[in-house]
């Protein structure tokens, strides 16, 4: 009972990074309806920029604000540089800038960094905290963490004046603007909060994962099936979806299938839930009149 | 020379289309401050158009001056922060978000808050149902209340001009009369100059001081609203008596 408990605790852990890039995914995917093969990528660049940070001689948190807001500032000009003049051409074009956005980040982490696998460190203490041994105190620290971000995300979108703006143009782009709201800018804000977001869950995936330009690949991938699962245009589903898929992953990793097998979980899911359900377990019916 | 003051919004040679696809071929008319103007036509006259091309939602060439100033190289942004409030084709509505958050929004632009909750109580006093459907998704509401929404967004600007593109369209006859009222008090109280297109001429006429036939992209007749409606052709094609 111990071991399942503690399988049950590691997956929500894990569960709650696949949650905060899910809905960075789905933040991005509201605006463009494309998913963004370059998010995980992005989330990695930042964490080290972190360590690079910390590594100077930074204390933790600091260094974890300052890149908070330089991947906040990146996300923006990725939008406003790199995919603003490609609006408004087809599908294809848009998914190649993602592509080779991912090769990209990935290239430029190898060739400042190298490809060496780093340590990453922990804000929170080694050993577990309040007397229990499910789960880490690592692991109990970034799902507190994941879960203050989603808080703050919440409150922003539903009492912002900000916060309404961007929901409307994610829905209604040439409404937005009737009503003077500059829709680029918000766009581009929406860039730079899910890149913001990826960090976060880039520098809480590290110290569990270490750190090394294809950390995040994985990660992505069961992001991708996080979203897929909660529904592209749910972000609450999003967040459902992250912690189910974590939870899910490590019981069949652990009981079933194996730990070599973990990542097939992801696929498995994600064409499931393309067959079975398209739309998640929240988001809405696309219902085209033909 | 007579003292009558420069118009509220000047447009001369306006020309716009789609793609190649020219609808516009220069049309030239002026619309005085707290006037009503209706801008009649067929399908396809280009009435839409017109609208779409004063507010930059396509690119117009031609001259459109807005209280003085040249609105016509401007982004729809800025445009509608001079005072421009547009209720497009389709009502524009937020569909998932609610009555009161689409409301929020027709005042996006102001920074003067309370009398933005003021005028939250002045739509809620022009349309109650709007305030009892506050919390309610705009999505959920009957098409008639949601047209009330589109010009209360558009109200909630507290716009010098108004542009209504067929505000009678797909409603009960009932409620286009309630929102033609309505329209008609906007106008009276608060000096709010309107451009309405409308299908439906007789109501259009009877609400405007003057009106604008419009017929393939060209304005073929123009007047006050009682001229119009008296003029044999609107009254064949039109009017239908």
């Amino acid at each position: 009972m111990d071991a399942f408990l503690h399988q049950v605790f590691a997956g929500l852990a894990a569960g709650s990074i696949y949650a905060s890039l899910a809905l960075a995914l789905v933040m991005i995917h509201q605006a463009t309806h494309l998913l963004n093969f370059a998010q995980g990528e992005m989330a990695m660049l930042s964490t080290y920029i972190a360590w690079s940070l910390i590594n100077a001689g930074m204390p933790y948190w600091s260094a974890f604000f300052l890149t908070i807001t330089i991947a906040l500032v990146m996300g923006i000009a990725v939008q406003r540089f790199i995919l603003r003049p490609v609006r408004g051409t087809s599908v294809l074009p848009l998914v190649v800038v993602f592509i080779g956005l991912l090769v990209i980040c990935n290239s430029l982490a190898g060739w400042i960094f190298t490809y060496t696998i780093k340590v990453f460190p922990s804000p929170f203490p080694a050993e577990p905290m309040f007397g229990q041994r499910y789960v880490s105190s690592h692991e109990l620290g970034a799902t507190a963490v994941t879960l203050v971000v989603l808080a703050l995300l919440y409150g922003f979108f539903r009492f912002t004046p900000l916060g309404l703006a961007m929901r409307a143009v994610a829905q209604n782009p040439v409404s937005s603007r009737l009503v003077g709201i500059r829709v680029g800018w918000m766009l581009a804000l929406g860039w730079g909060l899910a890149a913001a977001i990826g960090s976060v869950a880039g520098m809480m995936v590290a110290p569990i994962v270490y750190l090394d330009p294809n950390m995040m690949s994985g990660i992505l991938l069961y992001a991708f099936a996080a979203a897929l699962v909660g529904g592209i245009d749910s972000p609450g589903g999003a967040v459902f979806g992250g912690f189910l898929v974590g939870v899910l992953e490590n019981l069949l990793g652990a009981y079933v299938i194996g730990n070599e097998l973990k990542l097939s979980v992801a696929l498995v899911i994600i064409v499931g839930v393309l067959i079975v359900k398209p739309s998640g377990l929240f988001g809405t019916v696309q219902v085209t009149r033909v | 020379m007579n003292a009558t003051p420069a118009p509220l919004l000047e447009v001369s040679d306006l020309r716009a289309g789609y793609g190649p696809t020219r609808v516009l071929h220069g049309i030239t008319f002026n619309l005085a401050e707290g006037s009503i103007t209706a801008l009649l036509g067929a399908n396809g006259a280009g009435k839409t158009t017109t609208l779409r091309a004063l507010c930059a939602m396509l690119r117009p060439q031609g001259e459109v001056r807005f209280g003085g100033r040249r609105i016509d190289s401007k982004a729809t942004e800025d445009i509608v922060r001079l005072g421009i409030a547009h209720v497009p084709d389709g009502r524009g509505t937020f569909l998932h978000l609610t009555t009161e958050e689409n409301l929020r929004l027709g005042a996006y632009t102001r920074r003067d808050r309370r009398s933005v909750e003021e005028d939250f109580e002045r739509v809620y006093g022009y349309f109650p149902r709007l305030k009892e459907r506050r919390r309610q998704q705009a999505g959920t509401l009957s098409g008639g209340e949601q047209q009330m929404l589109a010009v209360s967004r558009a109200l909630m600007l507290r716009p010098r001009l108004l542009l209504l593109d067929e505000p009678s369209f797909g409603l009960a006859p009932l409620i286009v009369r309630e929102i033609f009222e309505i329209m008609r008090t906007v106008n009276q109280r608060e000096r709010t100059a309107i451009l309405l297109v409308e299908q439906n001429a007789a109501m259009a006429l009877a609400l405007a001081d003057q009106a604008f036939v419009l017929e393939t992209g060209r304005i073929v007749l123009a007047g006050p609203a009682d001229a119009v409606r008296r003029d044999d052709a609107v009254r064949r094609s039109y009017l239908g008596y």
